[in-house]
């Protein structure tokens, strides 16, 4: 009886031990998620356009559990009345994320508003249904101009559309955010209203830069109803750099350590080699003792 | 008069040991050798062409070398501290296993920081870490470590030494030349008196005292230059103990390999006995628990806190690397820990298995601790090729690494072939006082 609870117990516990934690903690159940299909489209600084659709399963019930879904090919379209045309195939990655970077150069068919029209389609599977999400976008153009003015640095902003004629019409109405490129985030600095499609403001004069008072100044519009997301960037030699002034002595990461460290690794490394050098003046002594003896 | 005589005795018992080679051992000798010249071909094609023959690149800068490192700095570390202890509380077993401790803490200190060595990139700028150390960095703390160590080291075996090399100087006859001369020089003028006995006593059980309180400090620096980094799986405050276990547990199984290899191959059947490999194979049992203990208490913590990068670094150790885990932390705990825990299966052969899983197994360990965590940064580096994120051995890194444990195993049987494995001196000590033992009862 006891040799058999015995030989249980260890292959409950082996069985536990190989098994994977992440293979018991969680649901894999497609049913039991709810499925987060979203759809965006950035017009970029180098007029290039990213579509990228985030696809993620939300577990019903526990709504921290989030999946990303993984290897799921999204097929992105331009639409039309006519005909749907093929712009891209894309898996998405770890994260669940789908990405399409279309060329400058790259002709879509818009509509009789000048709007493109463009579709990301996930075909269903055995286990997920299928999704689709539409958007129409127009395509802004944004033209930064530095430069200035009167001994004062101007940034300006012209934001417009071409019409089929390629007449240049100016946006109204529409938020606008100026920011500096920073390497984990970029700061703002100015944010306001196109109006007329015009914006202009002074610059600030505080703001440092790289070592060569060189900035990244970023436009971006954010998410808007007729736009998508368009940014907008120029670097400037506009930065105001200043070494900083440190005052860090004896610190761990300045040039002297602490003062106990010193302290301590001195005794340590001086109680050990005094030990040494009493040890070989000892055996010094026993072969002296040893010549005496011969 | 019998003193001398059984001196005489012992050094004749010994001397075919030291002076002849069978020809397993000259089979051995050129083999090792074969595998250390791989070895330097190896470190030449290494050092003109650069890191780039490793495998190691931007995400995963350390690979084998630094596991073997880890590995052999650890075995020397448990050897020292492991002597010290036999030393120190005059363990009455001691005899027959305490040269065995010392040659391979020695060896293995010369042998590890060579694959530090293979490590560096630029060795050419090596002799700034001197220049301009930084007393702050782990690795400042551990290059001193390790120099005061090896020094240590070198004293502490030497002591133990002396008495033999006596010995073998007042019993030399038709020895070679260069033997009489090495063991003359060597001896010190050490004529076994009372008064140079009771000092050279003294001085090797306060080398033994300071050797156990260096080896836990410089186990921790060395655990530290991980723990210290904010790196998943590395930046733990268990990190120091872990090791100082971890190295006890590979130290009292190489010893256990080695008396077992010893024995049988050097016939010593009559010195290295059962009952030491049953006393050694206790030790690695407690290790072995002490050793699963803090595995499973350093992963389990990892896997409660929930932090992202820790669950991405536990996710890929149980995928990518999962059989390695497996083989590392439950072969290479538990059947050890199965066939020293019950009393019937405790044989030599055995004991001595478990030893060689216990060995392999955290090799294993190291590895895992090591380049996983690499793997996965906090920072990955983005769009790169396959080779860049993941890391494989090149054979160039296997060489090396084979090299090492061939020099290894050279060193010591060159070494033994210049000192008795079992200290003459020990069985004279101990016949003293068996000795001395009656005459107190008569009393």
């Amino acid at each position: 009886m006891i040799t058999n609870l015995f030989k249980f117990s260890i292959i409950a516990i082996l069985i536990g031990l190989f098994t994977n934690s992440n293979c018991i903690a969680q649901d894999n159940e497609a049913k039991n998620f709810k499925m987060l299909y979203k759809f965006y489209t950035t017009k970029q600084a180098d007029n290039s356009r990213l579509l990228e659709v985030s696809f993620i399963a939300k577990h019903k019930k526990d709504r921290k559990n989030k999946v990303p879904v993984y290897e799921a090919e999204i097929n992105f379209y331009n639409t039309s009345e006519e005909e749907d045309i093929l712009l891209g195939t894309v898996k998405t990655d770890k994260e669940g994320f789908a990405r399409l970077t279309l060329p400058e150069n790259q002709i879509y068919i818009t509509d009789v508003d000048g709007y493109i029209n463009i579709k990301a389609e996930f075909n269903k599977t055995d286990a997920i249904k299928s999704y689709k999400k539409s958007i129409a976008v127009k395509d802004l153009i944004l033209e930064l101009n530095l430069e200035e003015l009167d001994s004062i640095k101007t940034a300006t902003l012209k934001a417009y559309t071409l019409d089929s004629l390629k007449t240049e019409i100016p946006i109204t109405e529409t938020e606008v955010v100026f920011s500096v490129g920073g390497m984990i985030n970029n700061m703002p600095i100015e944010n306001g209203t196109i109006e007329d499609g015009t914006y202009e403001f002074e610059f600030p004069t505080d703001i440092p830069g790289d070592v060569n008072n060189n900035l990244d100044i970023l436009v971006t519009i954010e998410d808007h109803d007729d736009f998508g997301t368009v940014i907008q960037q120029k670097n400037v030699n506009w930065g105001n750099f200043k070494e900083q002034i440190k005052d860090d002595s004896n610190t761990l990461w300045s040039e002297a350590a602490p003062i106990w460290m010193y302290v301590i690794l001195t005794i340590l490394l001086l109680g050990v080699w005094i030990k040494y050098i009493y040890v070989i003046i000892n055996l010094f002594s026993i072969r002296k003792d040893g010549k005496e003896l011969a | 008069m019998d003193l001398e005589n059984r001196k005489r005795e012992l050094v004749k018992e010994f001397s075919p040991l030291l002076l002849k080679t069978s020809k397993t051992s000259k089979i051995w000798m050129i083999g090792l050798t074969a595998i250390i010249l791989v070895g330097v071909y190896a470190f030449f094609v290494q050092f003109f062409k650069g890191h780039i023959v490793t495998g190691m690149r931007d995400n995963v800068v350390w690979g084998v070398y630094i596991i073997n490192f880890i590995f052999f700095v650890c075995l020397s570390y448990s050897g020292a501290f492991i002597g010290g202890i036999l030393h120190f509380f005059n363990t009455p077993w001691k005899n027959s296993v305490t040269r065995i401790v010392e040659i391979i803490t020695v060896l293995s200190l010369i042998i590890g920081p060579i694959f530090i060595l293979l490590c560096i990139g630029r060795l050419d700028r090596l002799h700034y870490l001197f220049m301009y150390p930084r007393i702050q960095s782990p690795i400042t703390w551990d290059i001193i470590a390790i120099m005061t160590d090896l020094i240590g080291c070198f004293i502490y075996l030497f002591l133990t030494f002396i008495p033999d090399f006596a010995i073998l100087r007042d019993n030399s006859e038709g020895m070679s030349k260069w033997r009489q001369k090495t063991y003359k020089f060597l001896a010190i003028n050490y004529q076994d008196t009372e008064s140079q006995r009771e000092s050279l006593h003294k001085l090797t059980k306060t080398m033994s005292t300071l050797i156990i309180a260096l080896a836990i400090v410089a186990y921790s620096v060395l655990a530290w230059i991980f723990s210290l980094t904010l790196q998943p799986g590395w930046n733990s405050s268990i990190f120091a103990p872990y090791f100082i276990i971890a190295g006890l547990y590979s130290g009292a199984a190489v010893i256990i390999i080695a008396m077992y290899l010893i024995r049988k191959y050097f016939k010593l059947d009559h010195y290295i006995r059962k009952v030491h490999f049953i006393g050694t194979g206790v030790v690695l049992l407690i290790m072995s628990m002490l050793y699963g203990y803090f595995t499973f208490s350093e992963y389990f913590s990892r896997w409660f806190s929930h932090k992202t990068h820790d669950n991405n670094l536990l996710d890929t150790l149980f995928t990518r690397y999962f059989w390695e885990f497996v083989l590392a932390n439950y072969i290479g705990i538990l059947v050890p820990l199965a066939i020293l825990f019950f009393k019937k299966l405790r044989n030599i052969k055995t004991i001595t298995l478990a030893a060689v899983i216990a060995v392999l197994g955290l090799w294993l360990n190291r590895y895992l601790i090591v380049v996983p965590t690499l793997e996965t940064p906090y920072l990955p580096i983005q769009d790169t090729r396959e080779e860049f994120i993941h890391y494989s051995a090149t054979w160039v890194e296997w060489s090396l690494s084979f090299a090492g444990i061939a020099a290894f195993i050279l060193f010591f049987m060159l070494l033994m072939k210049l000192v008795p494995i079992i200290p003459m001196s020990g069985i004279i000590d101990h016949e003293r006082e068996q000795k001395g033992k009656p005459k107190r009862r008569k009393k």
